[in-house]
């Protein structure tokens, strides 16, 4: 194993992290307090199988059983699948109601009854107001039937209430559009029940409280998914504006009581043909002028209404309404417009995120086949870094990592006959330990040049080509998980880290190299030229020695 | 350290003028000056940025606020009077001591933030009805104009809420295009004026009312763009029988009401949309970098965790982190399967990161060649050149 000398090495800052990653996933820190003394040795497949389970049982029983976690595919999973697998239902003998009302309100036949009686009640409702009127006696069959259809419809909404609370309560308050639901069935309930008990005061008031139930009818907003996406949209670009309204309440509020006290003198003027002389009175009458203003109706009226009065100055009134119809109407309103425009666009592809993930996706596989095609072409020669006989022990020590590899992925292949997503994954890692193997063999190996020459100048892009897609492929990962054994694992992070500490090594030597070349004035190039010409033929090992035992001579 | 040297010297052979030396002297002790009172400064310092500070700033602008709106009303502002007197002077010593502190912290870098000469303006506000009450007298007509104005302090909350700042400054950027939009509008309701005034307003059946003189004028215009109670101005014009009056006045809505302030809604919608774009970058930035130095600190950690451990266990020879961990290893087995969803582990990252190594490796070798070749060049042309410079160089690399 190489050796990396403590005493006068560089702390690598990706080191560190693969290190940390390192410790991080095997919970060394524990392991090493000695807190972890608990390694489960055992698999599942191990139990199950009747043969190693009867020795395991003859031998030490208290072992821990480790369970094979098998990656799979999350798709998305619904309400009913998941009310399906909770313990409760698995477990008991009959089905709970809660499944039941789960299905009810789930059945398509339900939803479309509902919708039905939400717009049977708008109707009752039309109708009823038009008859409330009349006292016509032939109509008193008619009003009865109207009376009892709502009474009805009441009863099935409280109904479906009780359903929904009875599917699941906690999950009936986190949805927005069954609180609404709820309020709107309270509030249409309120003067019913008020009714019943039989107070007949405030009977205007309770009018009012009947026309509630026209309130019923916003319950189809919620049904429609069209509707739904709009009023979410609404809501979403409101949420968004909100400083922008916090900044309009305040302006608001400057000009609202700025107009009082400039308008003071108009207020307290006895003339008699004012005729907006209580406009700027008090505050409350102040901010609805402000907001009249604000629409742009009949500002001039307005203004040439208080220049009526002497005493107030023209000057300041002008200016007051004229800067408030600047900024208020004409600048606000138009910035208002212009967030709405963009939150609107913004809500559109947020909305249509499932297909941005897709077409993410679809990029990111398409880099990942490029990926695959460009490691496993023509690497040609995969077995010249053997032959070097210097200090190659970077190329070794990475030729042994692929060949572990591609042992464990033959083991691998042989042991799991199991779903198509590991079988994916084996032979992307059997084709990528090879092409590895053959990439960093020919990588430490500059004599083998012939193969080298197929990289055109188009790679140039290379890199700008994996920063653009990486954070596609980042994101693609959330859904394959891989399966490592434990000790390749282990292995693999030590490889990487030494990887890097590598290739800061090759980077110093190449810039001693560098820095001989880049100053040819020096009287001993000649021989340098003919000492490189020479070491020509041994490649990368002539950069093995130290750069400072360069002979001056040849 | 030589080249600073001889770039200051530079510099001084350079400026000949007697007037530049005694500036240039000027200037390096002004900024060489130094505040003798930095202990106090720090501790005022501390006491503008602290939190309680801001929470204070925060009540009293709104308790003033709030108290401006109860003024308003004759009734209770005659039956609590003293309290308001109270509360007022309390209020202005806050906003001018807050000025004071926040002048002394920084004197001059502390009128370049625009929200300082707010509240540098806001104080001047502050102080002017009392100064016209003594100047001008009790009765000066223009006093109520003065408490209005008052009304603006609640701007000094704006600087404590981070939305509002960040739209104010949007706002700002817009207000350019805004401006240029406006003083088009304006140019061309002067033109439509003057127009008018020479149509409408200088002939015998004058309409004097609307078009008397060019403030007038003006505003019958305004009133003609915002397309408010405009019917009426033209019936007016009608019935004085002007010709023309028609025409003009539907040209001339057509022109500013139609095009130039919809053309406001198109040039904001396109600003908003940049200026959105780029508070959701910042904020995405900032996001990563809290969460980079969120990591850097855990790695810290947990390296200080490992070498603690590497020095508590003297017992056992452990030289370096592989010796530790020797013992740990041997525990791991082949069949024990570990299930990986992050991102350095997983296949496509090694796919990537061997070909990114390849490329690399690629160009390296080609700039080796490349190397090789400027070598072999200067030592042919070393070749050509005369026997004596060819003896004269191999005499030096013998000495070295």
């Amino acid at each position: 194993m190489a050796t990396y000398h403590p005493v006068g090495h560089v702390q690598l800052p990706r080191a560190d992290a693969i290190r940390s990653r390192l410790i991080d996933t095997f919970s060394l820190l524990e392991h090493l307090h000695g807190l972890s003394q608990a390694v489960p040795r055992h698999t599942i497949r191990e139990i199950l199988d009747p043969s190693c389970q009867k020795k395991l049982m003859l031998g030490d029983q208290h072992q821990l059983v480790r369970f094979s976690i098998k990656p799979r595919h999350v798709e998305r999973i619904t309400h009913a699948q998941r009310l399906m697998s909770t313990l409760r239902v698995r477990c008991s003998e009959s089905p709970p109601l809660s499944l039941w009302a789960g299905w009810v309100l789930e059945c398509p036949l339900f939803r479309n009854f509902i919708i039905f009686l939400i717009f049977l009640n708008t109707i009752v409702l039309m109708v009823e107001i038009e008859l409330l009127e009349s006292s016509n006696t032939q109509l008193w069959p008619l009003k009865l039937t109207l009376e009892v259809a709502a009474w009805f419809i009441l009863l099935v909404f409280i109904l479906e209430i009780l359903l929904m609370w009875l599917s699941s309560f906690f999950l009936f308050w986190k949805n927005a559009w069954n609180v609404f639901d709820f309020v709107v069935t309270i509030l249409s309930l309120i003067p019913e029940v008020v009714v019943l008990v039989g107070v007949t005061s405030h009977s205007v008031w309770l009018q009012l409280l009947r026309i509630c139930r026209v309130l019923r009818s916003l319950k189809l907003f919620a049904r429609f998914r069209q509707v739904r996406v709009i009023i979410l949209a609404l809501v979403r670009a409101l949420k968004s504006m909100t400083f922008l309204l916090m900044l309009l309440l305040i302006f608001f509020y400057i000009f609202a009581v700025a107009g009082v006290y400039f308008f003071e003198n108009y207020t307290r003027s006895t003339r008699q043909d004012l005729e907006y002389h209580m406009f700027f009175s008090d505050l409350l009458n102040s901010v609805v002028t402000v907001f009249i203003l604000f629409t742009m109706d009949h500002w001039y009226a307005l203004l040439q209404d208080t220049w009526k009065v002497p005493e107030v100055s023209r000057t300041f009134s002008s200016i007051y309404v004229i800067l408030w119809l600047l900024l208020g109407s004409i600048i606000f309103r138009n910035i208002i417009v212009a967030m709405m425009v963009t939150n609107f666009q913004n809500i559109r592809n947020e909305l249509n995120e499932e297909m941005t993930h897709l077409e993410v996706q679809h990029k990111a596989d398409i880099f990942k086949r490029q990926i695959i095609q460009r490691s496993a072409s023509p690497f040609s020669n995969p077995a010249l870094v053997l032959e070097d006989a210097n200090q190659q022990w970077e190329s070794l020590d990475l030729t042994e990592a692929s060949k572990e590899e591609s042992k464990h992925s033959a083991t691998k292949e042989s042991s799991r006959a199991s779903k198509s997503k590991t079988k994916k994954s084996l032979s992307k890692v059997k084709k990528s330990a090879s092409s590895s193997s053959s990439s960093s063999s020919s990588s430490y190996c500059s004599s083998s040049s012939g193969s080298r020459y197929y990289d055109p100048i188009g790679q140039l892009d290379w890199e700008t080509h994996v920063h653009q897609n990486l954070p596609g492929l980042m994101d693609m990962d959330q859904d394959e998980r891989v399966v490592w054994p434990r000790d390749s694992l282990f292995r693999y992070f030590e490889l990487l880290e030494k990887l890097q500490y590598n290739l800061e090594e090759r980077k110093r030597l190449q810039e001693f190299a560098g820095m001989d070349l880049g100053q040819p004035w020096r009287p001993g190039v000649k021989s340098i030229g003919v000492a490189y010409i020479t070491g020509e033929k041994k490649g990368v090992c002539y950069f093995g020695t130290s750069a400072s035992e360069f002979p001056p001579h040849t | 350290m030589s080249q600073h040297f001889y770039h200051q010297n530079h510099t001084r052979v350079i400026s000949s003028s007697l007037f530049e030396n005694v500036s240039l002297l000027f200037y390096e002790t002004l900024w060489k000056f130094q505040r003798k009172d930095t202990q106090c400064q720090a501790f005022v310092k501390r006491v503008i940025m602290s939190r309680l500070f801001k929470i204070i700033m925060i009540s009293t602008v709104s308790t003033n606020a709030f108290f401006m709106v109860l003024w308003t009303d004759y009734k209770t502002r005659y039956n609590l009077f003293r309290l308001f007197e109270v509360s007022e002077l309390i209020f202005v010593s806050i906003y001018s001591s807050e000025f004071c502190m926040k002048l002394y912290v920084d004197p001059i870098n502390y009128w370049k933030d625009g929200y300082n000469l707010l509240d540098v303006t806001i104080v001047i506000i502050i102080f002017i009805p009392y100064s016209l009450r003594k100047i001008k007298g009790k009765h000066y007509p223009y006093l109520n104009i003065a408490d209005g104005v008052q009304s603006l302090r609640i701007l000094k909350l704006i600087p404590y809420s981070r939305g509002i700042r960040t739209l104010v400054s949007a706002m700002r950027q817009t207000a350019c295009t805004v401006a240029s939009v406006l003083v088009l509008l304006f140019v061309l309701m002067y033109v439509f004026a003057v127009l008018g005034f020479c149509l409408f307003g200088v002939p015998e059946s004058a309409d004097l009312n609307n078009w008397g003189n060019l403030a007038l004028a003006f505003f019958t215009l305004f009133s003609l763009a915002t397309v408010d109670g405009w019917t009426d101005l033209q019936q007016q014009l009608d019935a004085r029988n002007f010709t023309l009056s028609r025409s003009f006045t539907i040209i001339f809505i057509l022109l500013a009401s139609f095009v130039f302030l919809s053309m406001f809604v198109g040039v904001m919608i396109i600003h908003t949309e940049d200026s959105v774009k780029k508070f959701e970058r910042e904020l995405m930035l900032e996001r990563h970098m809290t969460l980079m130095e969120e990591k850097h600190v855990i790695l810290k950690r947990q390296q200080e965790e490992v070498s603690k451990l590497m020095q508590t266990q003297k017992n056992v020879d452990h030289k370096s982190f592989t010796e530790l961990v020797e013992k740990f290893k041997k525990t791991l087995r082949h069949t024990d399967p570990m299930v990986l969803d992050d991102f350095g582990t997983s296949l496509p990252f090694i796919d990537v990161y061997l070909s990114t190594l390849d490329n690399q490796d690629a160009t390296i070798y080609k700039l080796q060649e490349l190397y090789y070749e400027i070598v072999h060049v200067l030592s042919l042309m070393l070749e050509d050149l005369p026997q004596k410079k060819q003896s004269q160089s191999l005499e030096k690399v013998e000495e070295k």
